[in-house]
């Protein structure tokens, strides 16, 4: 009886043992919690910093709402897009989720699942009483104003999101290793031509001590950022060149119509200046740097194998945090108009850094608290929540009216220069594949401007016209999910006492709807016309 | 609650407008009559945006509108427009032919109404650029200049400005022609944010290519007042340096 009891008790035991592993691996969250609501959202920033900064907001937020829990749930950036797409689709995504517009082949993703802000962006954040921004629009709240956001809506003059950061991509400098180099003042490079120079002396240097050193930490991501300052400083002229409809910007349905419509191709002189200048910078990356991910560059960098790592400010606090030598951020200087490379099609200073803001988050339309998920992205982006995320992150706050350390106003874009709008790195995800599938033709002892502009218009009608294809599913599923907005807005003007503020919601969308289906059909018309055609 | 419609109708609006659609359709009452025009066209559109979207359940949304198509109240029209935006945009092989013969037909019957001038700008679209006929561009974009006596509502006599000067520009048509329906367009106003500020930008730079450095300077200023924050800011400023130095250039020259 007694054995029996004991084997009972051993059962219970090793069941509620097992129920409690379940729970520790699956859960992770106490039994009962005294706050009836928590909200959750997920992001990809896993780097040093944005953890941090999230955990100070929450802890702020919670405070000021008893009822409410926040959580973040941080998705490794290999995995991200499958992880929003699935659980998107499955009905378990979080309450709030950061998003890009450029994540390749999720174009779709904001008209279906995300709920639109643009209402409430027009009304002041009430997390701003008794700052600066107190009584403005949530959406002047931000640095651009969302312009960023705006311009990249899949539907026009609709706001999907809301930003929490800008930065841009910067020289980050190993101090220690400069003033060894140089043998004199830690000095930020101020012309390309010094930058050039830097570049020459690590090369002497390395020769002389047989110290494996190059000026720049190499990989593939590094090498992507060094494109875009180098195209886009090139292009500028081009692409005000090409730019027929005025807008003093070019973005990639233009690009994709034009090189259908032969107004560019990667034989054109400028970029193959461009390209020429890419092949020259990548030169003062390690050998084999195609094939290396983001950490290698950052390793070599704090071994002090490389005296500068070309990154995103995003990467400023990991840099701070893991090098064991002072790191200073610097700009790159840009090529000026005697430049021996790109000098001739250089038309002035172009915008230095991204002026958008970025790190988008959105709500997720089948969010079951969404007004808290709603109040919670508020008081991230208000000046308190903005304060907080930036002092405990290290990332430079979207928000207006914040206190930006002495140390970190050089993250800043400025806007001293031309926008040009459009680099060229390939016009779109599988004219973007094309060209990094063909560096090894541009760069190294074997590569040459020849080779690769040679191997990159060579089909690429076909990547352009698929690229092309994908901007326009993408816009007629946008239009098609105005349809029912402008329709209900309407009717809900006819069975409700009409409000002037929704009439005019509806007439801006079917405008907005007509201008963007003007895209749509200039976009069909030449992809009918000019576009790759199975033979 | 509002005129007579019922909570539930108004409740599937409300949630139609922020794409909620399975939420409104499961919030409208089934045991409807056939004869409640209100809720047969909320259950309609909500339909349009349920997912999945398939042809059959776009082939069911079709029969009911063009039922409610048959009245001659506000539903009618609206249902009769959504018909040929079935066929311009919702269907997965769209049938443009189809579609303008809705939107003619819906102008014909309603000149005056708003969905029906709504469906010439969309009717203009199609002339310019998706049928096969007229063929060449020029012949195109007299067709849709054609429909301007027709759309009497100020906020989509805009829009068809903007739509012809698009095309002009697309075909490389003069600048003066393009700048007529730019200006015309900005005379009657209403655009918000980011179009209010294209607007100005665009005919601002047209302006400038065509030398009227007056009206040039005007726009690419009231762009720099109005737009704090965009990205474009400083090209524009630099545009009125450019300006002041090209009229001083072409004065120096008389």
């Amino acid at each position: 009886m007694k054995r029996r009891k004991f084997r009972l008790m051993l059962i219970v035991f090793g069941a509620a043992y097992v129920t409690a592993l379940w729970w520790v691996f699956t859960r992770s969250a106490p039994l009962i919690s005294v706050r009836p609501v928590t909200i959750r959202f997920a992001h990809w920033q896993i780097e040093k910093g944005p953890p941090e900064g999230f955990a100070a907001v929450i802890q702020r937020y919670e405070q000021l709402n008893p009822r409410v829990k926040v959580e973040q749930v941080a998705v490794p950036s290999p995995v991200y897009r499958q992880w929003v797409r699935t659980n998107l689709t499955g009905g378990t995504a979080t309450d709030l989720i950061e998003f890009a517009y450029w994540l390749q082949g999720m174009n779709d993703v904001p008209v279906r699942y995300f709920e639109p802000l643009t209402r409430d962006m027009e009304e002041p954040n009430p997390y701003n009483r008794g700052t600066p921004m107190a009584g403005v629009p949530w959406r002047l709240t931000f640095d651009d104003g969302l312009y960023g956001m705006l311009s990249q809506s899949p539907e026009i003059g609709q706001i999907y999101g809301a930003t929490l950061s800008q930065g841009s991509s910067r020289l980050f400098c190993n101090r220690e290793l400069m003033a060894r180099i140089t043998g004199g003042p830690v000095v930020a490079p101020a012309t390309f031509a010094d930058f050039r120079r830097l570049c020459a002396q690590v090369t002497e240097y390395s020769r002389r001590t047989g110290r494996p050193l190059h000026a720049l930490a190499g990989s593939y991501s590094n090498a992507q950022w060094l494109a875009d300052f180098v195209m886009i400083g090139t292009l500028t002229g081009m692409n005000l060149d090409l730019d027929r409809e005025g807008y003093l910007g070019r973005v990639a349905w233009q690009a994709q119509t034009d090189y259908l419509l032969g107004r560019w191709n990667y034989h054109r002189p400028e970029v193959r200046a461009a390209l020429a200048l890419l092949r020259e910078m990548t030169e003062q990356m390690r050998p084999g740097f195609a094939q290396l991910s983001r950490d290698a560059a950052l390793q070599e960098f704090t071994r002090g194998e490389a005296l500068f790592i070309y990154s995103g400010t995003f990467d400023a606090t990991s840099l701070k945090r893991l090098a064991p030598f002072p790191v200073e951020a610097m700009r790159l200087p840009q090529p000026t108009k005697d430049d021996p490379v790109v000098g001739p099609y250089v038309v002035g200073r172009y915008q230095d850094g991204y002026l958008g803001t970025g790190f988008e988050m959105y709500l997720n339309k089948q969010s079951p608290h969404k007004a808290e998920a709603l109040d919670f992205l508020r008081f991230m982006t208000s000046v308190e929540g903005g304060q907080l995320f930036m002092d405990h992150s290290g990332w430079l706050s979207s928000v207006r009216g914040v206190n930006v350390p002495k140390d970190m106003e050089i993250y800043r874009g400025t806007m001293d220069g031309f926008s040009g709008g459009f680099q060229y790195v390939g016009v779109g995800p599988n004219s973007t594949m094309k060209f990094w599938q063909h560096l090894d033709l541009l760069v190294g002892a074997q590569g040459s401007v020849d080779k690769f502009v040679e191997a990159m218009d060579t089909g690429l009608v076909k990547d352009v016209s698929d690229d092309l294809r994908i901007e326009i599913r993408t816009a007629v599923t946008a239009s098609r999910a105005a349809d029912s907005e402008i329709v209900a807005m309407s009717a809900l003007n006819r069975l409700q006492a009409p409000e002037a503020e929704r009439a005019l919601r509806q007439q801006t969308m079917a405008g907005n709807q007509t201008l963007a289906e003007i895209n749509e059909y200039e976009c069909l018309w030449v992809l009918e016309r000019h576009g790759y055609k199975q033979p | 609650m509002g005129r007579g419609a019922d909570a539930d109708v108004t409740a599937a609006w409300s949630l139609a407008g922020q794409h909620l659609a399975n939420d409104a359709l499961a919030g409208l009452r089934k045991d409807h009559s056939p004869d409640d025009r209100e809720r047969s066209f909320a259950e309609a559109v909500v339909r349009m945006d349920v997912q999945p979207v398939t042809e059959t359940g776009l082939k069911k949304v079709e029969a009911e509108l063009s039922a409610l198509a048959k009245g001659d109240d506000e539903i009618a029209q609206a249902s009769a427009y959504l018909i040929g935006r079935l066929y311009q945009a919702h269907y997965f092989a769209p049938d443009y032919a189809r579609a303008a013969e809705a939107y003619t037909r819906l102008a014909e019957k309603f000149p005056g109404g708003y969905w029906a001038q709504l469906g010439l700008v969309k009717l203009a679209l199609l002339k310019l650029y998706a049928l096969p006929e007229p063929a060449g561009p020029a012949a195109r974009i007299v067709a849709a200049e054609a429909l301007f006596p027709r759309v009497t509502v100020p906020e989509l006599q805009r829009d068809l400005h903007l739509v012809l000067g698009r095309a002009e520009l697309f075909h490389e048509y003069a600048i003066e022609a393009v700048l007529a329906h730019l200006l015309a367009a900005d005379r009657i106003g209403g655009l918000t944010q980011i179009k209010r500020g294209e607007l100005q930008l665009q005919i601002g730079e047209l302006s400038r290519r065509a030398r009227h450095w007056d009206q040039a300077r005007d726009y690419f200023r009231r762009f720099i007042v109005e737009n704090e924050v965009d990205g474009r800011l400083s090209t524009a400023k630099l545009r009125l340096a450019q300006i002041d130095a090209a009229q001083r250039a072409e004065e120096s020259h008389r």
